[in-house]
């Protein structure tokens, strides 16, 4: 979302200079020259006998509103869903401000967890608040290995000076078929 | 200048930073901020949707049949325009002039890089020393790359020249203890490049990676 933003803004930011740019051209034009039938670049007389002659009720409108809502609110949640989701790690000094990516976090912890004996594959999603383990054990190993896997991801979390520890639930099924 | 350490910042011989202050500076060297593009697109977004919602709701007669019925450019306001041509003319002008200045501000600001500030020196009463931005970077970068348990780095400086932070990303390996990492950081490298660079303080945003090991056998 954060790339998104970074194209959108200055799009918008010429889309809405271009809109005064005109605005003002248009106007000036008019006021020097009261008797053209055209505008300069975009043909106002037109749009305004157009525009006098629809009302709130018909068919286009209501429909165009509606799209123009959309639009805002997609703007909308580009613009708020473009927040950081750093992982705050603490740091030696105040001075210094350490982060990492939830994307390192689960790598980190995905790997710990499937080097533990008994897990045949496991996939892991991690963010600021919460980690949560899917873990595959093999044949009869099921009950166990749910407690070993979460003590390895606690044991790891110990090691990781993270600002605020996350919480960590471990979900285990079992996989049928030879090892 | 001597060495510089954590009680320099009490003891230097410029005003002493707060701690505060120097912990906002660093959480700003973290990343490029997006906040005013953020606010932005939201402010526009939510003139969209009211505009929008309000108008679909005007057109399915919600406010009323009548004034659903009346049509878009509504003559009673052509009129009211007509009556004062001067005041309508000049507003419409300053709007959009308004319009042309806050768009162009507000590409301009999304699209200029990140400052890199260089770092005057004291070099003495006539002589000032500059050291160039991706220099003193480059040498943190090299520096923080040889510690071990970090596979590379990279740094650059950010801010502005009275007030520059240093941004540097650390790509741990397999075996590094992040605790130690990043405490050999502050006492080696950082303290380091604050005392060769003459400053009291030197804020750091410090972004953990990690260094993609080869890939490991799929089959045992």
């Amino acid at each position: 979302m954060r790339v998104l933003l970074r194209v959108l803004a200055p799009l918008l930011g010429f889309a809405v200079a271009v809109v005064g740019v005109l605005v003002v051209l248009e106007v000036v034009a008019a006021w020097v020259r009261p008797r053209a039938a055209t505008g300069l670049v975009v043909p106002w007389p037109d749009w305004y006998v157009t525009l006098g002659r629809i009302a709130w009720t018909d068919a286009p409108v209501a429909g165009v509103a509606i799209g123009v809502a959309v639009v805002g609110l997609l703007l909308v949640l580009v613009g708020v869903l473009a927040r950081r989701t750093d992982i705050a790690v603490d740091g030696p000094a105040p001075e210094i401000t350490v982060t990492t990516s939830p994307r390192v976090l689960a790598r980190l912890v995905g790997r710990r967890v499937r080097s533990a004996d008994g897990v045949a594959s496991a996939s892991v999603t991690a963010s600021r608040r919460a980690v949560s383990v899917a873990a595959q054990a093999w044949n009869d190993t099921g009950s166990e290995l749910r407690d070993t896997v979460r003590a390895e991801v606690d044991e790891l979390l110990d090691e990781l000076p993270l600002h605020r520890r996350p919480r960590v639930s471990v979900r285990v099924q079992d996989r049928e078929g030879p090892r | 200048m001597t060495a510089s350490g954590p009680t320099d910042l009490q003891q230097g011989d410029a005003p002493a930073l707060r701690p505060t202050t120097l912990r906002r500076r660093a959480r700003a060297a973290i990343a490029r901020s997006a906040a005013a593009d953020r606010s932005l697109a939201v402010l526009v977004g939510l003139l969209l949707l009211v505009a929008g919602t309000l108008v679909a709701l005007l057109s399915y007669g919600v406010f009323g049949a009548g004034r659903a019925s009346r049509p878009l450019l509504d003559p009673m306001i052509v009129d009211l325009l007509r009556a004062q041509p001067l005041a309508a003319r000049v507003i419409a002008v300053v709007a959009g002039l308004l319009l042309v200045v806050c768009g162009l501000a507000w590409a301009a600001r999304s699209l200029r890089p990140e400052r890199r500030p260089d770092l005057v020196l004291d070099g003495g009463q006539d002589t000032a020393i500059v050291v160039n931005a991706t220099a003193a970077a480059e040498a943190v970068a090299a520096q923080a790359a040889a510690l071990p348990g970090v596979g590379r780095a990279r740094a650059r400086l950010v801010g502005t020249e009275a007030a520059p932070a240093l941004r540097v990303t650390l790509w741990l390996t397999d075996d590094a203890d992040t605790r130690e990492v990043l405490a050999r950081l502050d006492d080696e490298v950082l303290a380091t490049a604050r005392s060769s660079l003459g400053l009291t303080a030197l804020p750091a945003a410090v972004r953990l990676e990690l260094d993609s090991a080869p890939a490991a056998p799929r089959v045992a």
